[in-house]
């Protein structure tokens, strides 16, 4: 295992933030990155989609910064920067030539701090404009753009936090009011409510002064985090939703309700789902996609979230030609198979190298590890996460992997989302991603090409 | 509670922001292999995962028409087995040491990427070497990569990106060109590939002459190019040299690709635009430095020309970018994005004007806002293993090395406003290739009353 070790400090200032510094001097550039314990779960019913929306608010001036002014002022200085909102949380980020370090740290405090100073009917209007565009181009105008949508609604029950998407619907989008962008903002913004973390080419006493500067004169004004709700247990049997649409090909999504994230039981289910699914040697892919050739494309993943439950997904492409019910027996065969056995000693020495590479990837940049520290601050409390979680990964063993398996990943406890390709009009077109993301949250700004 | 004037507003003055250095991309240690393989190495401490890339030149108009895609499908296959070990031993070999194996199929060559935690580097390299120089190419993997393309291709007709993007080189480019087909090949020529065909175009083009492999990662205790020589070094180049003509000449636009092609989706809530003409490639008169701002200050952030139009003061559209993207010879101004399907004509005609309007100019606080971005970004785009392993493979695909990007860069901020407005005249004349993918019976008309360009409808 590869032996990492990031140097992480931290200290909280009086009015409740947490700063995290991670000194890394590499490159003469600097990364903020403050992530707000407020996503989707948090969402009122008919209004999901706020928390999105409003993140997109916070690029629209606040008491010192005109509309757009965030944008224009840093990337004139050399900043990447956009942010993002899933379910557990929303992010805001960029990083910046160290020069403009505290120019980054002021813009995030004015609106951090003072965003309603500049709200307006307007801006509201426009924004959320924008957001529909967005839900339009990755949702509802892809093939299987939905398919995701239909997931979290037929696995989690109705008015459960992951029960409705990040993007949230057009018609509560169009209730959101002025009223209701100040409302949230005094709820859950303020520096008592997210960490800040800065990674780069600063000391951390200087990072920490420059947090106290920008920061310190903020009141902690969001209110106390509601407590996470109760574990959700596993279907007891399964559940399914049938989709006709204009797709080019069948695709089955098999969706298990998961342990929490960071805890050994969630992952050993991760690790469980790279021998069932994930891995390019895993049984289903040798068995669909190698041997019998059944299938064009297959994944298998966990995706962590905080709040008593968390998502796992198995998705197929299925061949032309190939019915459904086949592959979806098989895939319950080969998860019951995996429930008798256990797994493999390659399997899970495998699926240990492609976490490691993976993970020292996505601690390789300053701006992605800065997003990890955070991530894990905010939602563990833990700063030291990203030094430990290969050793903690490591640590899971065969009978815990069969043991969670056996517990949420047999074929009773699926939820299946079947997406059948329309026969007639062949040439009308529909619309699949070759891999879906799944874990791609909703962003203020689309990515260049 | 009651401590009256400690909620005084504190106002914290905004801080004066300190100019970075100039910026000079990494140096590499090079040498050039007995077999004519030349090596790069990057030594950028604290970067764990090493990243390997071999970049081998390869027009890809050396397919024949009839089996276009046929070097997407040899690449593909190249890690299916070698002459040691079957598919799934192969894959099992890359997977439990965590080795991250890709290959990819671009107009200029094909390149075989490793990613890999330092400590397996060995055990990567000479995975890569079989790869590279003993594939087997079984008959069930061709047959199943093949049927894999087929399956795309239905996908890539079924996004209205892609199937836009599709449109839009068969408009642009002459239809003799191999640029104006997709570089994964067509459904009928892909149908028509056989096993015998990609073992053909792998004995035939995969050769280690012009080539380059780049390694960039912590190489402290590594010596990587002896590592890279003792894995590569014995490939041989084949006997016959390929053709002696030079293979890079840019490809010929259509005599009639000043048009608009409409792609008609019945009930489509969105409409995809896409809008292109000539640009150059790296190594046009007058020098690479202007295209990158031009592309940022046109349509590269919510702030740029076009979306503070129709983003944030219209509110058509999520996002929409422009882009000069170069290819080995010449290349392509492209701008392209999705607007709200009852906003079409309005939306088009503004982008065109917007298009059309910067032959007029830009202010000096653009230019210098979109200089510093792209030039003051350098540093943290190219901070990685990756970043700077893929920045040196795909310019040695345009025979160039990375002291091209710090002599770009370095020319970059010597910018002015009148030769930017001057390198955008050089290919921006008014003259357009339009794709528009959306409900032809909604926004026909209007897009015809543009006035724009004939209007021709093909079904989605």
């Amino acid at each position: 295992m590869a032996d990492i070790e990031y140097p992480i400090v931290d200290r909280t200032l009086p009015n409740g933030l947490r700063v995290v510094v991670s000194e890394d001097h590499a490159v003469p550039t600097v990364t903020v990155n403050i992530w707000v314990n407020v996503g989707s779960r948090h969402e009122a019913q008919g209004r999901t989609g706020f928390a999105h929306l409003f993140e997109h608010l916070m690029f629209q001036g606040s008491r010192n910064v005109a509309s757009g002014e965030h944008f224009s002022a840093l990337m004139a200085q050399g900043g990447r920067l956009n942010a993002t909102t899933w379910f557990d949380r929303t992010n805001y980020f960029e990083t910046v030539p160290k020069g403009a370090f505290e120019l980054a740290l002021w813009l995030e405090a004015d609106r951090h701090g003072h965003l309603l100073d500049a709200l307006t009917q307007e801006n509201l209007d426009n924004q959320r404009d924008v957001v529909k565009e967005e839900k339009r181009q990755r949702y509802d105008n892809v093939p299987y753009g939905t398919a995701l949508i239909d997931v979290y609604a037929t696995v989690f029950p109705p008015e459960h936090p992951y029960h409705h998407p990040t993007i949230g619907s057009m018609e509560d989008l169009d209730a959101a009011s002025v009223e209701d962008v100040q409302a949230f903002f005094r709820r859950y913004y303020g520096p008592n409510n997210c960490v800040l973390t800065i990674v780069g080419d600063v000391t951390a006493d200087d990072a920490f002064a420059a947090a106290e500067t920008y920061f310190g004169p903020l009141p902690a004004s969001a209110q106390p985090p509601a407590p996470v709700l109760h574990a959700l247990e596993p279907l007891t049997e399964p559940v399914r939703l049938e989709r006709l649409e204009a797709v080019p090909n069948d695709r089955l999504y098999l969706a298990f309700r998961l342990p929490p994230d960071n805890t050994d039981e969630f992952f050993a289910c991760s690790l469980a789902l790279d021998a069932i699914g994930g891995l390019s040697t895993s049984r289903l892919m040798q068995r669909l996609v190698r041997d019998e050739q059944v299938a064009t494309g297959l994944s298998a993943h966990g995706m962590g979230f905080v709040d008593g439950v968390s998502l796992g997904l198995v998705s197929v492409d299925i061949a032309e030609g190939v019915d459904p019910e086949v592959i979806e027996a098989t895939v319950c065969e080969e998860l019951e198979r995996f429930v008798a056995e256990g797994p493999t000693p390659i399997e899970l020495e495998s699926s240990m190298a492609e976490t490691e590479r993976g993970w020292l990837s996505s601690l390789a940049s300053q701006d992605e590890r800065a997003d990890a520290i955070c991530h894990y601050a905010l939602l563990t409390g833990d700063i030291d996460y990203v030094n430990t979680f290969l050793e903690r990964v490591g640590s899971v063993d065969a009978a815990a992997v069969q043991a969670a398996a056996a517990r949420y990943l047999t074929p009773a406890s699926r939820a299946v989302v079947a997406y059948r390709a329309r026969p007639e009009e062949p040439e009308l077109a529909s619309e699949p991603e070759r891999q879906e993301q799944p874990e791609q949250p909703e962003q203020q700004e689309v990515q260049s090409a | 509670m009651s401590e009256p004037s400690a909620t005084a507003v504190v106002e914290v003055p905004r801080p004066a922001v300190v100019p970075p250095e100039p910026y000079t991309f990494p140096e590499g240690r090079r040498r050039t292999l007995d077999n004519g393989l030349e090596v790069v190495a990057y030594d950028v401490p604290g970067q764990y995962v090493h990243s390997v890339r071999v970049a081998l030149p390869l027009p890809l108009a050396r397919e024949r028409r009839d089996i276009e895609g046929v070097a997407t499908i040899m690449a593909r296959s190249m890690d299916e087995g070698t002459a040691r070990y079957s598919s799934a031993e192969f894959a099992l070999l890359l997977e439990r040491r965590g080795v991250a194996l890709g290959t990819s199929i671009s107009e200029a060559g094909l390149t075989v990427d490793i990613d890999v935690a330092k400590r397996h580097l060995g055990y990567a390299l000479d995975l890569l070497r079989q790869v590279i120089t003993e594939p087997a190419f079984p008959a069930t993997e061709i047959d199943r990569h093949r049927k894999t393309r087929l399956a795309e291709i239905e996908q890539e007709r079924a996004m209205p990106a892609q199937r836009g993007a599709i449109e839009l080189i068969a408009t642009y480019f002459d239809e003799a060109e191999r640029a104006s087909r997709p570089t994964a090949g067509s459904r009928e020529t892909v149908r028509s590939i056989t096993r015998d065909d990609v073992v053909a175009f792998h004995a035939d083009n995969v050769s280690p002459v012009g080539g380059t492999v780049v390694i960039a990662g912590d190489l402290d205790g590594v010596d990587a190019i002896a590592e890279i020589e003792a894995a590569l070094g014995g490939w041989a180049p084949p006997p016959a040299p390929g053709s002696a003509a030079s293979p890079w000449e840019a490809a010929r636009v259509a005599d009639t690709r000043e048009r608009i092609v409409f792609i008609d989706r019945p009930g489509a809530v969105q409409t995809e635009l896409a809008v292109a003409c000539p640009g150059p490639d790296r190594s046009v008169p007058g020098g690479w430095s202007p295209y990158p701002v031009l592309g940022f200050m046109v349509g590269g952030s919510p702030n740029a020309r076009v979306d503070a139009v129709l983003r944030e003061e219209k509110g058509y559209t999520y996002g929409i970018r422009s882009v000069f993207r170069p290819r080995r010879r010449g290349g392509m101004f492209l701008t392209s994005g999705s607007v709200r399907a009852d906003s079409t004509v309005e939306a088009l005609g503004l982008l065109l004007d917007l298009l059309d309007g910067a032959r007029e100019g830009f202010t000096d606080e653009e230019v210098r806002a979109g200089v510093d971005f792209v030039s003051m970004t350098a540093p943290g785009r190219y901070a990685t293993a990756d970043a700077i392993a893929d920045e040196a493979a795909s310019l040695s695909l345009e025979g160039l090395a990375t002291a091209f990007t710090t002599a770009n860069l370095r020319d970059m901020v010597t910018l002015e406003a009148d030769r930017l407005q001057a390198a955008y005249r050089a290919f921006v004349d008014g003259r357009w290739t339009i794709v528009v993918v959306g409900d032809a019976a909604s926004h026909l008309e209007g897009i015809q009353a543009l006035g724009r360009g004939d209007v021709t409808v093909v079904a989605g």
